[in-house]
């Protein structure tokens, strides 16, 4: 089996040309949204907005300016984490959802069945469902090209290298100096999902930040569907017991009144 | 013994090229070596011709032939401008080209015309090529960028009552469009010679073809050019921008 395979993507280096989204959306032939007929979103320079079935990838513009010319434009490429611990892939009722042979989290088109559970179960919110396909579709780490050995059409567009492909455990390595050397430089770097013991497991598409993560939209504390499962079983168990209690209690309650009107239950029929 | 490196301020190795030009040749090259009469590349260059790209192999400090200008570089304002000169009594470059000078579709602002108070610089998009002919038909790249806009600063913008997305008209002395605003402060107020001046941005990609559609926004700028290359002068030109 191959090593686990992702993504780290060095945010300062990002230069928001939107290769990723264009060669993204090329190589897995994704329709623009309205035929490319659009409005401008008054956003930055960000028109599409979100990840969704249709935008496997997009850069997200944050303009953190305190006066004119006085501050700094970040950008960020973002994408599906291929999460250790996936939470789309736990609630999927069809299957369709796998782990690949590379650690990347995969929804299977013609096994899906549109249900949307994987929608409300991402924590990043970067499924939605395909207009074309009618399924959830989201970023595959390009596995088709992994598997005849060559790198997503992200990566290999990205002119600046903010998006870097490779083994998991050399992309932390890489990750970690990077973060040193920004740190030697001043600048406040942490790494997003770079750890195995964090959340979720760690993230095989993890990022360099220079800001906090809600700055970039990412959760702090990104978590599972299943988080709810001992407090959705506690209290499903508790119901249960109070309902059975309550209709032991009525049930003894109509047996009494039918004995003090005097009847047997023959007497009634 | 050789100086200490400039940049680093420590002694270097004897026999070493140091300083903040880096020669083209290897670095151990002597200043006293002597081409090979019959070498080939490097080996026929002198100690004294350490950069390839010149034809003597020397630095230079200036271009001594081949320009229209020059030879030292300097400060000439551009054809269109809300000021004087700060550097000299020439207000632009003697010798820079002006297109069809006088015609009713080349009318040129003058210095500090109130008419047009605003400097206006225009730009490519990464996601649009050239005029747009071809890119905005792509849906892929129509999308990322799908309409004609001009970048302009909260300041100008709280001035003319222009909130993000209201439809704007831009107007030069040639013409005049609308646009989507986009209120920013990656563009804002300039402060030369003692004058407070709006800067405004937009890029020119935009026509009414194709699937993402706009104004052209070279209706706007002057037939004015660069003496040598005739580079044509959209990145500084006048206009003016108020509320469609």
């Amino acid at each position: 089996m191959p090593e686990p395979m992702g993504f780290f993507t060095d945010t300062t280096v990002c230069i928001g040309c939107k290769a990723c989204e264009v060669a993204c959306k090329e190589w897995n032939q994704l329709p623009a949204e309205n035929g490319g007929v659009g409005e401008l979103s008054g956003d930055s320079y960000d028109n599409t907005r979100k990840l969704d079935g249709i935008h496997w990838r997009h850069v997200r513009f944050i303009e953190q300016f305190k006066a004119p010319y006085d501050g700094r434009w970040l950008m960020m490429s973002d994408v599906c984490k291929h999460c250790v611990q996936a939470g789309c892939l736990e609630v999927c009722p069809t299957g369709a959802i796998i782990r690949t042979d590379f650690d990347t989290v995969v929804i299977q088109s013609d096994v899906c069945n549109g249900c949307r559970a994987c929608i409300a179960a991402c924590p990043f919110g970067v499924i939605d469902v395909n207009p074309v396909s009618g399924t959830a579709q989201k970023c595959t780490l390009c596995y088709d090209r992994l598997k005849v050995g060559l790198e997503p059409a992200c990566s290999k567009a990205c002119p600046t290298d903010s998006i870097q492909f490779g083994s998991i455990a050399e992309l932390r390595t890489r990750a970690h100096k990077r973060v040193d050397q920004l740190k030697a430089q001043g600048v406040k770097a942490e790494l997003y999902g770079a750890d195995p013991d964090g959340a979720l497991g760690g993230l095989n598409s993890f990022y360099l930040l220079i800001d906090e993560p809600e700055v970039y939209g990412l959760p702090r504390h990104p978590q599972l569907p299943s988080r709810n499962l001992t407090k959705s079983a506690t209290f499903s168990a508790a119901s249960a017991a109070v309902l059975g209690v309550l209709a032991l209690v009525g049930l003894r309650k109509r047996r009494m009144d039918e004995q003090s009107r005097g009847g047997g239950g023959a007497g009634n029929v | 013994m050789n100086p200490p490196d400039p940049k680093t301020k420590k002694p270097v190795p004897k026999g070493k090229w140091v300083g903040y030009d880096v020669p083209d040749f290897a670095v151990t090259k002597a200043p006293d070596a002597q081409p090979k009469p019959d070498g080939i590349g490097l080996d026929a260059l002198s100690g004294t011709q350490p950069f390839i790209m010149r034809a003597d192999g020397r630095g230079w400090l200036f271009v001594p032939a081949g320009l229209v200008d020059g030879p030292l570089p300097t400060h000439y304002e551009p054809h269109e401008s809300p000021i004087q000169n700060p550097l000299y009594k020439q207000q632009t470059s003697p010798v820079h080209k002006v297109w069809a000078p006088g015609k009713p579709y080349n009318k040129l602002a003058a210095v500090g015309d109130p008419k047009f108070p605003y400097v206006i610089s225009t730009y490519r998009l990464t996601e649009h090529y050239l005029a747009g002919a071809m890119s905005r038909w792509l849906p892929w790249l129509a999308e990322l960028q799908p309409e004609l806009f001009i970048e302009l600063g909260h300041d100008l913008a709280k001035e003319k009552g222009i909130k993000n997305l209201d439809w704007v008209v831009v107007s030069s002395p040639r013409g005049h469009i609308r646009a989507k605003a986009l209120v920013t402060h990656r563009i804002g107020v300039m402060h030369i010679a003692g004058k407070r001046i709006h800067h405004v941005g937009m890029p020119w990609h935009w026509g009414w073809m194709g699937l993402s559609t706009g104004d052209v926004v070279n209706d706007l700028t002057s037939w004015v050019g660069d003496p040598n290359v005739s580079i044509h002068e959209g990145k500084a030109f006048v206009c003016n921008v108020e509320k469609a």
